[in-house]
């Protein structure tokens, strides 16, 4: 075999996937322009935007003031001017500042002008817990935007999902919310070797089966992929095989693909960080008891978050949030029901 | 004119080259103030032909009565460019089609509403230019550079700011000119907007008409300013205010504003000072007449917009006595008002965008269920 390239070499990051699918974007479309806090000269509290400014301008990646409000508003009507529009908010817990002109201005834009007007728009920040950010950088908040109409919801777990779902979600004529995992951002263990142009693209609102299996079918996005993906393994070890589904869009949910799954397997677990009332884990538990009960031999589970913020220091964060234990014993349970 | 019926006055000042205005209104042409004066006429015919209407039972929803506060919208409009936007919010109904009138009010061609298309919005058609999706003021036009608000006051700034952003990319110097009430002045997203909008010295012009009540609240607890436009000190950018009865003083202040703005030197507030003539919407009619003095309400419509215009047009010669004295719509409730009170052409232009509207058909209730997401790029 001759010899290759360092395979290290030509792997690349979560956050790095990102930097480029937003960095192709701006290259390719002079319309577009990107906002948010400490963006431009900074480059980015995580240096998600690392260089852009340099390379685009200062109109082009903009450094806006402290107001998450102000940045999506700004953003919209940039987007009604003509323009597509990345925001960033610095961490996705901010997102909460800005929550009325994200679903009252902007999500409603379409619908209430009977399709006059399009907002393309992207709103991204780092999301998630199990890094000790504490009650205000490790929130899951996803659901909020779920029940606003109007809204596409993204969640990668993979460099390739995140360069390419970006990559979508910067062409969609939609405002999509991007939720980027934190503790992915520069995970070595997940770097991977990334399609260039138009092969790079994964489309809006399909799921990627993780790991297949036939014995349960464990649904789940975002950093929760690699627990079930660890979940699996133990599952293996006690003679079953797990099917890991990464939903990868929230919305529009890819129902088809996991009834698929529960055709197979008729068990289904579904695994999720945010907490669990109302969470978007109990959506697709309420879709698929409604459009799948036929195939189901156990009632289905659900593994979330309890209740309650994320706590700050490691034993009481990891004992709020689903965990690879949490998970392989609830598969288990259903497995065996 | 019938030359006995006021001294000739001198013919409108001329400015040499090399004169500078003092005031932008030196620069209107007597037939600009009788446009102004028939522009105050048809934003109240309307306001009162929906008052009677709803009266009648035959509207759905709120009705917001710009009365007595027309000369705001008259005035802060008509010296824009047909392609500047406007964020009018729910008192502002005339605004849609007061938007560049001055180019004819039936002028299919102008950039702004036509009164077909606002009647069909009041009366939930699908020839509304949002097809009757959201309520009374909500509608807009992307190609009439109308912003659609929502019912969260002052939300539109933040919008103004990002479009007046956009067509500074494109090379343009659009003026954005958005609506509030004094009460939106203490909404998170008024400073916001405007500090965003200051530090880049982007052309928004934020109108603040103070009717002195927001809902129920007065100004003095809603705003620690005697004057809202006082404010603009926090942004280090000019903080007009403005007779708000008088269309003339209006029309120079945000005249300021806009010239300001659209030479590169950034927003301006300009507050109007004005009274709101009956209840926040007409439900709130019976209340608002217990929660203000009548003393406070009779003081506060003293002075209309449509008397104080014409004293001007008179003082001018642009106007006769005997002229000012034929259609009387000034200091009348909307009903005691008749079709009299309005000039002819006023009376048919309404009437012909409500004849429109009641021969057009509601939207088909499966439309409630579209547009949630573009499809297509």
């Amino acid at each position: 075999m001759a010899a290759t390239l360092d395979p290290v070499t030509t792997k690349t990051n979560y956050l790095n996937a990102l930097k480029s699918a937003i960095d192709e974007e701006m290259g390719r479309n002079p319309d577009m322009i990107c906002l948010g806090e400490d963006i431009g000269i900074l480059g980015g509290a995580f240096g998600v935007t690392e260089g852009l400014q340099a390379k685009y301008g200062t109109h082009r990646v903009m450094d806006m003031p402290i107001s998450e409000a102000a940045i999506v508003g700004v953003s919209c009507g940039a987007a009604l001017g003509g323009k597509t529009v990345m925001a960033e908010m610095q961490f996705i817990d901010f997102i909460s500042c800005g929550f009325d002109q994200i679903v009252n201005m902007t999500a409603t834009y379409h619908y209430r002008t009977a399709g006059e007007v399009n907002i393309p728009m992207v709103i991204r920040g780092p999301a998630g817990g199990y890094g000790g950010g504490a009650l205000y950088h490790s929130q899951m908040n996803e659901a909020w935007f779920a029940n606003s109409p109007g809204l596409k919801i993204v969640c990668p777990s993979t460099p390739s999902d995140a360069k390419g779902l970006m990559i979508s979600a910067l062409r969609d004529p939609n405002p999509v919310l991007f939720y980027e995992i934190k503790e992915l951002y520069r995970k070595r263990e997940i770097e991977e070797e990334l399609n260039a142009g138009d092969d790079a693209i994964v489309p809006l609102g399909k799921a990627r089966i993780a790991r297949e299996g036939a014995d349960v079918t464990l649904v789940t996005y975002g950093q929760n992929v690699w627990h079930c993906l660890e979940a699996a393994d133990n599952l293996a070890k006690e003679g079953y095989s797990a099917e890991v589904i990464d939903i990868r869009t929230l919305v529009p949910l890819d129902e088809e693909t996991i009834i698929a799954s529960l055709q197979k397997t008729n068990r289904l677990v579904v695994v999720n960080e945010a907490p669990m009332t109302c969470g978007f884990a109990g959506e697709i538990l309420a879709r698929m008891t409604t459009k799948a009960f036929r195939y189901l031999d156990a009632p289905p589970a659900r593994v979330t978050r309890l209740d309650t913020p994320v706590p700050w220091v490691k034993p009481l964060e990891l004992h709020v949030l689903p965990s690879v234990e949490k998970i392989t014993e609830t598969a288990l349970q259903t497995i065996r029901f | 004119m019938t030359p006995t019926a006021t001294k000739t006055k001198a013919a409108p000042r001329k400015l040499e080259p090399h004169q500078t205005p003092i005031l932008a209104r030196d620069l209107l042409t007597p037939e600009d103030h009788r446009e102004l004066l028939n522009q105050l006429y048809l934003a109240r015919y309307f306001d009162v032909r929906l008052i009677k209407e709803k009266k009648r039972g035959r509207l759905r929803g709120t009705l917001y009565s710009s009365h007595n506060q027309e000369a705001v919208l008259v005035g802060s409009l008509y010296g824009l460019e047909p392609t500047d936007w406007i964020s009018p919010i729910h008192r502002d109904m005339p605004a849609f089609f007061l938007k560049d009138a001055k180019n004819g009010w039936r002028n299919p061609e102008r950039i702004g509403m036509s009164i077909e298309e606002v009647c069909s919005q009041v009366w939930c058609k699908v020839t509304s230019p949002g097809r009757a999706r959201d309520n009374w003021s909500h509608i807009g036009s992307k190609a009439k550079r109308i912003i659609h608000s929502t019912s969260m006051l002052a939300g539109t700034i933040p919008v103004a700011a990002g479009v007046a952003y956009a067509n500074r990319l494109d090379g343009g110097n659009d003026v954005v000119l958005t609506y509030n009430g004094e009460g939106s002045t203490a909404q998170g997203i008024f400073h916001e907007a405007i500090n965003f909008a200051a530090v880049h010295k982007l052309p928004v012009v934020t109108i603040v008409e103070n009717n002195q009540w927001a809902y129920g609240t007065p100004l003095e607890l809603s705003s620690p300013n005697k004057d809202v436009a006082d404010r603009a000190k926090g942004y280090s950018i000019p903080g007009l205010v403005a007779d708000g009865q008088d269309v003339l003083d209006v029309y120079d202040k945000v005249m300021q504003a806009v010239e300001h703005a659209r030479a590169g030197n950034g927003p301006s507030i300009v507050e109007c000072k004005t009274f709101r003539a009956y209840g926040h919407g007409d439900h709130d009619d019976d209340r608002a007449a217990r929660y203000r003095t009548k003393e406070d309400v009779e003081s506060g419509r003293s002075r209309d917009p449509i008397a104080i215009c014409k004293i001007h047009l008179v003082n001018k010669g642009y106007l006769t006595k005997a002229e000012a004295k034929k259609y009387m719509a000034e200091n009348k409730h909307a009903t005691q008002t008749s079709d009299e009170d309005f000039p002819p052409d006023v009376v048919s232009y309404m009437s012909k965008g409500i004849e429109f509207a009641l021969a057009s058909p509601p939207p088909p209730a499966e439309e409630g269920a579209m547009w949630v997401f573009r499809e297509e790029n």
